[in-house]
C-alpha cells in the first residue's frame, strides 16, 4: 500500500476528510529520515543552490519536484561516494562559479535571482554542456547536475512511489491496456 | 584413517550446486543414493535474497551501481552487463578469483560461487535442441559428431521441463521442437502486430513468446509469477528455476543429500588399481583444510570451465595432463553463443497502447538460416536465433533528451514511444586454439593453479554476425519499425556466460573425453554432465539441455552401478 492509499484508507477509518495538516504532517513523517540526514559534501550555501537547481530541472506541477524528492541529499550522496575526488572538485568548482555568473549576467547572486534569470543561468550552463568540446574523463557540470536529478528524483519514495506508482509485486503482465496504468 | 573413510564416503559424490548439480543431487538421490554435493562457494538457502523487491529508494546508489567496488573488485564480472547493485553478492569478486586471459583473445568468465550457483542469476530461456544441431558436426565436418541424436534425448527433455516448469509456446517447428509447457506468456500489442507482419512476410521464419523457466501458473509447491521484474534477485516464492527453489528441495526431501558449502574441490582422487576415481580432494574455503571424500561414482557439474580446471589439476602417473584426458582434447573447443549484435527501431502507431508488470520474458525468433538447402546461406555455416521485445522506455530516456523544466518532467512521467529490439545469439564453431589451460606459475588463495584461457570467434561468425544484425533490421522494417538502427556492440568469447565444450561428448576416446552418457571415456565411474560436455554449441540457451543430459546420465549410471559395471 502506498501513502496515498494509506491516506485515503485513513480516511475512510476516520469517517470524514483528514485536515490538510495532518496529511502535511503524514506525508512528512514518512520522508523525516531523509530530509534529516547530515550533507557530507555541500557546504549549507552548496545545498541550497542545488536545491533551487534541481528544482528547476524537476520542478513542482500537479505532481511534487525534486525539492520535496530530497534530490539534493542524493546529489550530495552521489558527489561523496560514488564521485572520485577529481570527478568531485571540478562538479563543486563549477558550482561555485554559479554565483559570480549571476552576478556578472545579473548583477546579484544566484539565490537572490527571480526564477526566470535563474533558468538563464541554467540554459547557459547546458548550452555550455553541449558545446563542449573537451571530452574529458568527467562529464560536464550540467549534464552530471541533470543525470542526478532525474535519477534522483524518479528513484526517490516520492519520485517512484507517490508519482509513478512503483509496486514491488504488480502480480500480474498485461500487454495491451489502452489507458497508463495507475498514473497519476 | 579407516573411521576418517567411513565418515567421508558416500555413494556419490556431486561437485557444484548450479543448474546441472542440483539436477544430479536430485536425481541421484531419488535413485536412494547418498550422495554428497560440494559447493566451493558460501551457503544461500533459499529465500536468503537479501534485495528482493527493495525498492530503488533503499538501495545505496538507488540501482546505479557501486561504481568504485564494481571497478576495483568486479573489472571483469560486469562485463557481462548481468551484475548490477542488487544482484552483484551473487557473483564472484575478481580480486579474490583471478584467472589468466589474454588481451587480444580475452576469454570473460563470469561465475557465482555460492549455493545454487549461477542458477540464481541465468536468463531462464529454454529451448530444446533437434537433429538440425545434433547432427551439425557430422554435416559439415567442423568438430567431432555428437555421441547422441534427438531421440536419445527427447524424453529426458519433457522428464526435466515437466519438474522444472517451462512456460512457452507450442509452434510446431522440427528445428525447435516444442516441450512440455505451461501456459505461454503474453506477447505484448506491438510484439503481437510484428509477428504477424513478419511471419506474412517470410513464410519460413516464426516468433514465438520465450520459453522460460518462469511460471505463469504455481507448479509443485512453487508460486506463479508476480511479474516484478529482476528474478535475479532470488525469488522467495520459487516462480523461476533455481537450485534452491526446484531440484534442492526435491534432494533434500529423501533424505539422502548432504550439502556441503565452503568446500573447494581441488582434484579428482584416482585409484590406479581399480582404473577408477575413489573420491575428491576439498579444501575448505575458509580454514583451508584439506579433507578428502569417497565415493563410487563421481559427478562433475562444477560448470564447463570450472569442471575443466579439477580435471586438468588432477595428474598422476596415468594421466600426466589431467585425468580422463588420454585424448588431449581436455580444455579445448571451448564455445560460448555470440551476441550483442541486431537491430532496433522505432514502432509508430501504438501510442495510446501501455503495459503493466514487468514480465521477465520477450519473444523468441528460432533460428532460419541454413536449415536446408532453401535456406542457405553463401557466407556462413550453422545458425542463429533472435530474442527481442518491443517496450515503451521509462524516465531514463531523459538522460539523453535536451532541456529541462516543467515540460521535461512531464514528458518523463509518460512512457515513451514504442521501440522494438532484436538480438541475436549464434552459435559458435568448435575451435581447438579456444582453450583453457592451468596456470604453471600461479595460484589462487586455496592453492589452486589459476585458469588461463584464451579464445575468439573465427570468420564464420564474423560472417553471421554481419548477416544478424541485417536480417535483424529488415524484419523490424517488415514489422513496420521506422528509424532502424542495427547495432554490433563487440563480443567476446565466454561473454554470453554460455561456456561450453571443454570435455567434449564424442564417439571415439581419441577425440573426446565423454561418451554419450556424459561418462569418461576413460575413468567409467566420472561423469561431467555440465557445459564441458558439450560437442557443438548449436545457438540456443543450454541450460535445459543440461538438465536433460545430466538426468539422462544419472540414471545410466545408477544402472551400470546396479549392474556392477562401474
Amino acid at each position: 500500500m502506498n501513502r496515498r492509499e494509506a491516506l485515503k484508507r485513513m480516511a475512510v477509518l476516520a469517517g470524514g476528510t483528514l485536515s490538510a495538516t495532518t496529511i502535511t504532517a503524514v506525508m512528512n513523517g514518512c520522508r523525516a529520515g531523509e530530509a534529516d540526514r547530515a550533507l557530507r559534501t555541500l557546504s549549507a550555501h552548496q545545498n541550497k543552490l542545488i536545491i533551487v537547481l534541481t528544482e528547476l530541472i524537476m520542478p513542482e506541477t500537479d505532481t511534487p519536484g525534486a525539492k520535496t524528492a530530497n534530490v539534493n541529499q542524493f546529489v550530495d550522496k552521489m558527489l561523496t561516494d560514488w564521485n572520485y575526488e577529481e570527478e568531485r572538485e571540478q562538479f563543486l568548482s563549477e558550482l561555485n562559479a554559479i554565483d559570480p555568473l549571476s552576478r556578472k549576467k545579473f548583477g546579484s547572486l544566484f539565490l537572490d535571482l527571480d526564477r526566470g534569470q535563474q533558468k538563464e543561468i541554467l540554459q547557459q550552463k547546458e548550452k555550455e554542456a553541449r558545446q563542449s568540446k573537451d571530452k574529458g574523463a568527467y562529464k560536464p557540470f550540467f549534464d552530471m547536475l541533470k543525470e542526478y536529478t532525474v535519477v534522483g528524483y524518479f528513484t526517490s519514495e516520492v519520485g517512484a512511489g507517490e508519482v509513478m506508482g512503483w509496486t514491488a509485486v504488480p502480480g500480474k503482465y498485461e500487454g495491451n491496456l489502452d489507458q497508463p496504468p495507475g498514473k497519476r | 584413517m579407516a573411521d576418517t573413510n567411513k565418515t567421508n564416503t558416500y555413494d556419490a559424490i556431486v561437485v557444484g550446486s548450479g543448474i546441472s548439480g542440483g539436477w544430479a543431487a536430485k536425481e541421484l538421490t531419488e535413485n536412494g543414493l547418498k550422495t554428497l554435493m560440494l559447493e566451493r562457494g558460501r551457503n544461500v538457502e533459499h529465500g536468503d535474497y537479501p534485495t528482493e523487491h527493495q525498492p530503488p529508494w533503499d538501495a545505496e546508489f538507488r540501482g546505479r551501481g557501486k561504481r568504485k567496488l564494481f571497478r576495483e573488485k568486479y573489472h571483469r564480472q560486469r562485463k557481462s552487463g548481468v551484475l548490477n547493485e542488487y544482484n552483484y553478492h551473487f557473483f564472484v569478486n575478481d580480486k579474490k578469483h583471478p584467472y589468466v586471459t589474454d588481451e587480444d583473445d580475452f576469454v570473460l568468465w563470469v561465475r557465482g560461487y555460492q549455493t545454487g550457483g549461477r542458477s540464481l542469476t541465468w536468463g531462464r530461456q529454454c529451448y530444446r535442441w533437434s537433429d538440425l544441431d545434433f547432427e551439425a558436426n557430422k554435416r559439415d565436418g567442423f568438430g567431432v559428431d555428437w555421441p547422441i541424436r534427438y531421440e536419445d534425448i527427447k524424453s529426458w527433455y519433457s522428464y526435466v521441463e515437466e519438474f522444472a516448469g517451462i512456460s512457452g509456446q507450442e509452434e510446431g517447428i522440427p528445428h525447435l521442437p516444442d516441450g512440455v509447457f505451461l501456459p505461454p506468456m503474453e506477447m505484448n500489442v506491438v510484439e503481437q502486430h510484428a509477428k504477424k507482419q513478419i511471419e506474412q512476410a517470410f513464410p519460413r521464419r516464426h516468433m514465438t513468446i520465450g520459453r522460460t523457466a518462469v511460471l505463469t501458473q504455481p507448479h509443485k509447491g512453487r508460486g506463479a509469477c508476480h511479474y516484478c521484474g529482476p528474478c535475479s534477485r532470488g525469488c522467495s516464492v520459487g516462480a523461476y528455476f533455481s537450485t534452491q527453489s526446484s531440484t534442492l528441495p526435491a534432494a533434500r526431501a529423501t533424505g539422502n543429500l548432504t550439502l556441503r558449502a565452503n568446500s573447494v574441490v581441488h582434484s579428482v582422487i584416482y585409484d590406479e588399481k581399480t582404473g577408477k576415481a575413489s573420491g575428491v580432494r576439498v579444501i575448505d574455503r575458509e580454514t583451508k583444510e584439506t579433507t578428502e571424500f569417497f565415493a563410487d561414482v563421481i559427478f562433475l557439474c562444477a560448470s564447463a570451465i570450472g569442471s575443466t580446471q579439477i580435471l586438468l589439476n588432477s595428474k598422476n602417473k596415468r594421466f600426466p595432463n589431467g585425468l580422463a584426458n588420454s585424448s588431449g582434447v581436455l580444455g579445448h573447443y571451448l564455445m560460448d553463443h555470440h551476441f550483442r549484435v541486431g537491430a532496433v527501431g522505432d514502432m509508430p502507431g501504438f501510442e495510446d497502447k501501455y503495459t503493466f508488470g514487468d514480465r521477465p520474458n520477450g519473444i523468441y525468433v528460432p533460428r532460419f538460416r541454413n536449415l536446408d538447402a532453401r535456406t542457405n546461406h553463401p557466407d556462413f555455416l550453422r545458425g542463429y536465433g533472435y530474442q527481442g521485445a518491443a517496450y515503451r522506455p521509462g524516465w531514463k530516456r531523459g538522460l539523453r533528451m535536451d532541456g529541462f523544466g516543467a515540460d521535461f518532467k512531464e514528458k518523463l512521467l509518460d512512457p515513451g514511444p514504442w521501440k522494438m529490439y532484436l538480438g541475436a545469439f549464434g552459435e559458435v564453431l568448435p575451435r581447438y586454439e579456444n582453450k583453457v589451460e592451468l596456470d604453471e606459475e600461479q595460484t589462487d588463495e586455496w592453492g589452486m593453479p589459476l585458469v588461463k584461457t584464451q579464445g575468439d570467434i573465427g570468420e564464420n561468425e564474423q560472417a553471421m554476425r554481419k548477416d544478424m544484425a541485417e536480417a535483424a533490421a529488415e524484419m523490424l522494417e517488415t514489422a513496420g519499425a521506422k528509424n532502424v538502427r542495427t547495432y554490433d556492440a563487440g563480443y567476446d568469447l565466454g561473454q554470453c556466460i554460455h561456456e561450453m565444450g571443454t570435455a567434449r561428448m564424442g564417439r571415439d576416446p581419441e577425440s573426446s573425453v565423454l561418451n554419450g552418457y556424459n561418462q569418461a571415456h576413460d575413468v567409467p565411474n566420472l561423469f561431467v554432465t555440465d557445459g564441458a560436455c558439450m560437442t557443438s554449441s548449436a545457438c540456443q540457451n543450454p541450460s535445459i539441455t543440461y538438465m536433460a543430459l545430466t538426468a539422462r546420465a544419472v540414471d545410466y549410471a545408477v544402472e551400470e552401478l546396479k549392474k556392477g559395471n562401474i
